[in-house]
């Protein structure tokens, strides 16, 4: 009995699983095809914007921080918009090739993208000439910080905003100011002194540098009275109408700079040559070099200076005023003539929003240009975050200066590194005041 | 054996085990190398299918080069037929592929550019040597717009003889839009880079590729961790060579194809890499459906494994349990060929000893016969013969009546004749038989009753005390003189409220048995020793029918015993109790209210107690000196004493005078005494007084009290000899045997009583029919007769039509001796039935009872 009801169990499981393989087979076998079109039509046209910016060249596998973050709020963009993105970039090979700058400027010229990350400079150049659109209806433009409109106002118009105030400080290996027995620097004596005693403790190149911002220590010292002397204005009225010369200001910063060099504290040859961060990085962050000078962004990222086997800390440059943060506002700009001049124009309205600027800063821990937004730092730039709170920065571009000062100086500094004599370089100021003036 | 068989089931399990195993593997294998080759021929044709592509673009983009070629060929030999080929050049404007025009006369080292500006060829470098349609080519540079651009340059020539050079400059944004937008599902990487400086010229486009990598080869290494110097130097030799390049190299940790190809003879080269997952999409979705059809085929395959293994083990199982079952049923077989063996050798040896049994008696019958011949004329021998035959042949008689109830309980024909009883009829009635046989022995009996709260039963009386006659007889039988034997019945707590609940142990300090012996001591033909050489005469049977009794009575028995000590049989049965209950009118109608028992033994008077809770009689029990005070002091109004005679500390006699001394004479004394007391007599001739047998019952109490009472009336008193006589009386007995209607008739003669025999039923019943009316005073009936028996003779006869049919006695004599036979007779219209041999006094006794 039991046998027979086993095999009639046994039975129906076969009957069931050659049922199931009848089932699978016919329905592998009666797919039909449909009479029909079988692309996908793409729904409308795609919107893109082309939007034209650096790229590092890099460790591919760090993350870097600032590019996530400016990628977030890229996304909401997209998504907000519809549009596409597409970035372009350009990165210089080395010295002998053209910059980013210029080739923004050539790009910008032939009208070759929408959206464009400028540097102080490019942005006074560019809005002089009228190749960037008026940003002042933009709502994102509403709630920019007061110092922001000043930096990138260009006759009348807004013409660039940017996704973080940008501010420079020295980055000094603390521990190693801790070893000597130094404190840190607030005057330029002090700072020279520091140099000294590591140079003697066999620090071959005390100050870490590349060919783009040693400028910071001659803004730093030439403005400090200017934009914190509480004539400011004046001030530059009187440069602007040539009654004041840059020379003037400038002097000190380059006399300062040139000692350090002839001091050997910094490698001219070397730092002409060098890229931002790929020349110098590398020797701060193994404790060859105590000082270099960065971006605020470059302490929160892990491909520049954002994560230290020692302490770190970031100052202000040493001025007669103390520590002394230079700021130079950079900014997207959209170009006037540009073939998606209006959605570019919406993106960056999108991206500098109070909202995208939150995620922006929250992602990257920098001073957001709105005044609605503000995160904490991390502490290593608490010293030149409280200076800032105070008040106390120069500006490192000045739309309001007739003459371009963050891309010139750069330039300048660069004769000196090349061999020019300070004098030779407060020459080539009075040559660009002249310039400037003749222009007009 | 079963070593061997697992051994063997072992070898067939694992053997079965390898062969599953292997299958396995082979079709692992088989999969294995499927799979394999699906992969590799959808890598194969992958391969094939990334290099149709790459041909494809590179096709694309030479075709560009080709027809920017032409069209600049064009433009020279329109240029050159200008008249200001300068002018005509000025006059063009730029496009969106043509950027630059520039027009160099020969001679010249500087030329101008359609936008006005002068033009030198100093920034242009054609070193590299790359030609499209013999045209040579520039390397690539970041031009004034900001992009990679490429310039082409070709003689202007009018007539025949080259007069300038024009400059065309391409930008490559151009050929990027000809380019397809991202291919294999957008996961390729696609970068176009000038041979000669080895800069990536032009860049996938969007989010997702702006990770490092883009700004040259050096860089695409670094940052795609290309390290390997033989792939360096492979693609050293293509660049060098202008050939194409496919190789396998992980890019960010995903396993990816690589590929350098070369355009415009290797100029400018296509550079990136697809991973492989995206290259084999279809050969790894073919392995996974492979896999999951193998997977599916797997678990069928398991399955059905799993579906034998569980048949398999419930064959396993039933097999075992018919193997079990049949080991049970072989046991049981052998079992029964041994008892029955047993049985077998035990009727044989009952076979020969009843032959011995039978033989004896039946020789002394016949021996003492012979003997009676010879010394008929001496009246002494003669009647020391016949009670010597009547001796034999009453022992005859009981072997018989053993053997035919022994046969009769194995077939299970058995009846229980349920009546109303009580105990102290069934103990007194034992008593009586076992009593002389002890004293003969001279062996001392002690019987005890305890705890009993009812002695009014309904049971087989018969049977019942069947059971004590053969426990105690072999106690008897089986104990020495001298020796003790105890019968005791104790009340047990009762189970139901209906039934008594009662334990008979009878005990003795015999010669005890074997434990071999006790496995057996109650089957069937059995005896403790073979009675051939044992003076003690018994059948064998009686513990075997002992047993069944009981068993059949719902109860148990066990014995326990032990060589030289003695033995113990111990029944416990339960008796259903009469529903009427103690007639207290009894007491009441003699004015019994009161009574004392004098009794030293406390345990004596719970009992009495107890059997007397439901007379309303007030009991009061105390000891002597109590007693005495009690009655001196004349409290209590006692209708009667009861005096325990065997109290061990009390002289009887003497106080039963002291007794007799304080209590009224009209206030009777019994003394509740043993069968044998001693002294008793002499009590007993104190006035009033009388003996009460113990153990103490009420009813034996209630007989004794209608005697002192003088209830019991002169009809019973008749001296039993003359009550018996059937002087005068005229029977009609059937019987068919003559020998048995001789010693009838012969018998009846002796008691003065005439008898006439009829040879069958029939007859009987046409003799009475025929005969006048008080012609017989009853009718003696055989059972089995020829013709008609006897209880068709009854039913016919108390048919009859006749005024004393229904009342002239009808006494069955029957050698179907049983209690069915009885009820058999009875039913049929007989009055009673009396067991052949016939015993004359028990015939008497009948026909007196039915006969006036």
């Amino acid at each position: 009995m039991n046998r027979k009801e086993n095999r009639k169990g046994i039975g129906r499981i076969v009957a069931v699983l050659a049922g199931a393989a009848a089932l699978t087979l016919i329905s592998c076998g009666s797919r039909g095809r449909e009479l029909k079109n079988l692309i996908q039509e793409d729904e409308g046209g795609e919107r893109v914007v082309n939007l034209f910016s650096p790229m590092e060249k890099t460790d591919p596998n760090a993350e870097n921080v600032a590019r996530s973050a400016s990628d977030l709020t890229i996304a909401m963009a997209e998504e907000e918009l519809g549009v596409t993105v597409a970035y372009k970039t350009y990165t210089a090979e080395d010295y002998q090739d053209k910059t980013y700058d210029e080739i923004t400027l050539d790009r910008a010229h032939n009208n070759m993208d929408d959206l464009y990350l400028l540097n102080p400079d490019v942005i006074l150049a560019l809005g002089e000439e009228g190749e960037l659109m008026d940003l002042s209806g933009l709502e994102s433009a509403k709630n920019l910080r007061d110092i922001v409109k000043t930096a990138n106002t260009v006759d009348g118009k807004l013409v660039a905003i940017p996704q973080e105030v940008v501010a420079y400080g020295l980055f000094v290996n603390k521990d190693m100011f801790d070893e000597y027995g130094l404190s840190l620097p607030e005057t330029p004596e002090e700072f020279l002194e520091c140099c000294r005693v590591f140079k003697e403790n066999g620090i071959e190149t005390p100050i870490g540098a590349n060919r783009w911002w040693l400028e910071t220590f001659v803004f730093a010292q030439a403005y400090a009275d200017l934009y914190n002397g509480g004539n400011t204005e004046a001030e530059i009225a009187a440069l602007n109408s040539g009654e004041a010369r840059y020379s003037d200001y400038m002097r000190p910063g380059f006399e300062f700079l040139k000692e350090l060099i002839d001091r050997g504290y910094v490698d001219a040859e070397k730092a002409l040559v060098s890229e931002a961060i790929e020349g110098e990085g590398e020797d701060f962050l193994a404790q060859k070099t105590p000082i270099v000078m960065a971006y605020w962004g470059a302490a929160n990222t892990e491909t520049a200076y954002g994560k230290t086997d020692f302490e770190m800390q970031v100052i202000g440059f040493p001025s007669s005023r103390g520590q002394m943060p230079v700021v130079p506002i950079t900014g997207f700009g959209v170009g006037a003539e540009a073939e998606h001049a209006e959605d570019a124009a919406k993106v960056l309205d999108v991206i500098t929003s109070d909202e995208a600027l939150q995620v922006y800063s929250e992602t990257n821990r920098v001073i957001s240009p709105s005044k609605n937004v503000s995160v904490e730092c991390v502490p290593a730039l608490k010293p030149l975050n409280d200076r800032i709170e105070e008040g106390v920065y120069v500006l490192g571009s000045n739309a309001g200066m007739k003459v371009e000062q963050w891309g010139n100086t750069c330039l300048i500094v660069r004769e000196l590194l090349g061999g020019a004599t300070v004098d030779e370089c407060m020459a080539a100021f009075d040559r660009l005041q002249d310039e400037t003036a003749g222009g007009e | 054996m079963k070593e061997k068989t697992g051994k063997r089931e072992e070898r067939r399990n694992r053997s079965l085990f390898i062969s599953i195993v292997l299958v396995f593997l082979i079709l692992g294998t088989i999969v294995y190398t499927v799979s394999r080759k699906i992969s590799e021929e959808m890598s194969l044709a992958a391969i094939q299918n990334l290099s149709e592509s790459l041909d494809l673009i590179q096709y694309t983009i030479e075709a560009i080069l080709r027809n920017e070629a032409e069209f600049q060929a064009m433009i020279a030999r329109e240029a050159a037929q200008a008249d200001d080929p300068e002018a005509y050049i000025r006059s063009y404007e730029k496009n969106r592929t043509m950027v630059k025009l520039s027009l160099i006369l020969s001679g010249k080292t500087e030329g101008i550019s359609n936008d006005g500006e002068p033009f030198t060829e100093e920034e242009l470098d054609f070193s590299a040597g790359g030609t499209i349609n013999g045209m040579p080519v520039s390397q690539a540079y970041m031009n004034y717009m900001g992009t990679w651009a490429y310039t082409m340059k070709c003689p202007v020539e009018r007539n025949g003889q080259e007069i300038g050079t024009l400059y065309v400059e391409y930008i490559y944004d151009s050929i990027d839009e000809s380019l397809p937008n991202g291919f294999y599902n957008k996961q390729a990487s696609l970068y176009v880079m000038d041979a000669e400086s080895e800069r990536f010229i032009l860049k996938p486009k969007g989010m997702g590729q702006r990770s490092a990598g883009h700004l040259n080869l050096d860089d695409f290494y670094r940052a795609n961790d290309i390290r390997e110097e033989s792939i360096r130097a492979e693609v050293a030799e293509c660049l060098e060579e202008g050939k194409d390049l496919l190789f396998y190299h992980d890019i960010r940790g995903v396993d990816a194809l690589n590929y350098m190809w070369a355009i415009n003879g290797g100029t400018i080269f296509l550079v990136g890499y697809v991973p492989v997952e995206a290259i084999q999409q279809e050969g790894s979705t073919v392995n996974q459906n492979i896999f999951l059809v193998v997977a599916a085929m797997l678990v069928a395959f398991l399955s059905c494994v799993a579906l034998y293994y569980i048949n398999w083990r419930q064959q396993d199982k039933i097999r075992k349990e018919q193997e079990q079952e049949r080991k049970v049923h072989s046991e049981q077989l052998a079992e029964a060929l041994q008892a029955a063996q047993i049985a077998s050798n035990s009727k044989t040896m009952f076979l020969s000893n009843m032959s011995h049994d039978i033989r004896t008696p039946m020789n002394a019958v016949l021996g003492f016969a012979s003997l009676l011949a010879v010394d008929a004329d001496d009246p002494v021998k003669v009647r020391e013969y016949t009670k010597k035959i009547t001796a034999s042949g009453q022992h005859l008689l009981r072997l018989i009546n053993d053997v035919l109830d022994v046969s009769k309980i194995e077939s299970g024909k058995v009846v229980l004749n349920f009546e109303k009883f009580t105990l102290s009829d069934v103990v007194s009635s034992v008593e009586a038989i076992i009593v002389p046989m002890a004293k003969e022995k001279r062996q001392e009996f002690h019987v005890e009753v305890t705890g009993i709260r009812n002695e009014y039963l309904v049971g087989d009386e018969t049977r019942i005390n069947q059971v004590l006659l053969n426990l105690l007889s072999n106690a008897v039988k089986y104990t020495p003189e001298g020796g003790h034997i105890l019968f005791r019945m104790i009340g047990l707590k009762q189970r139901s409220s209906q039934y008594e609940h009662i334990r008979i142990e009878v005990e003795d300090d015999g010669c005890g048995m074997t434990p071999e012996y006790l496995e057996t001591v109650f089957d069937a033909f059995t005896r403790a020793e073979n009675s051939t050489t044992n003076k003690v005469q018994g059948t064998g049977l009686g513990m075997a029918i002992t047993k069944s009794i009981v068993e059949l009575m719902g109860g148990t028995i066990e014995v326990s015993s032990q060589v030289d000590k003695g033995s113990l049989f111990t029944v416990e049965i339960e008796l259903r109790i009469q529903e009427q209950r103690e007639d207290k009118q009894f007491w009441e109608e003699r004015g019994i209210s009161r009574i004392l028992v004098v009794d030293e033994d406390a345990e004596n008077c719970e009992n009495v107690q107890e059997l007397m809770r439901d007379t309303g009689v007030c009991l009061d029990a105390m000891r002597m000196e109590e007693a005495l005070i009690r009655l001196r002091e004349g409290s209590g109004q006692y209708q009667l004493v009861l005096l325990d005679w065997d109290a061990p500390e009390l002289d009887g006699t003497r106080a039963a005078g002291m007794l007799r001394g304080v209590l009224p004479d009209d206030v009777p004394l019994l003394f509740l005494a043993e069968y044998d007391a001693e002294g008793v007599e002499e009590a007993l001739l104190t006035k009033n007084s009388a003996l009460l047998a113990k153990p103490f019952f009420v009813s034996s109490f209630r007989e004794k009290i209608r005697e002192m009472w003088g209830d019991i009336g002169g009809d019973d008193t008749k001296e039993p000899g003359q009550a018996d006589s059937l002087e005068g009386l005229h029977f009609l007995a059937a019987e068919d045997n003559e020998i048995n209607a001789e010693i009838l008739t012969e018998v009846l003669k002796m008691e003065g009583a005439f008898c006439e025999v009829v040879e069958n039923g029939r007859l009987a019943v046409e003799r009475f029919r025929q005969a006048a009316k008080g012609e017989f005073d009853a009718i003696l009936m055989d059972v089995q007769m020829p013709v008609m028996n006897g209880y068709d003779a009854a039913k016919a006869i108390r048919r009859l039509e006749r005024e004393d049919a229904g009342s002239i006695p009808v006494i069955a004599m029957t050698a179907n001796a049983f209690a069915e036979d009885e009820k058999a007779a009875l039913e049929a219209g007989m009055n009673a039935h009396v067991a052949k041999p016939l015993d004359v006094e028990l015939l008497k006794k009948v026909i007196r009872k039915y006969v006036r």
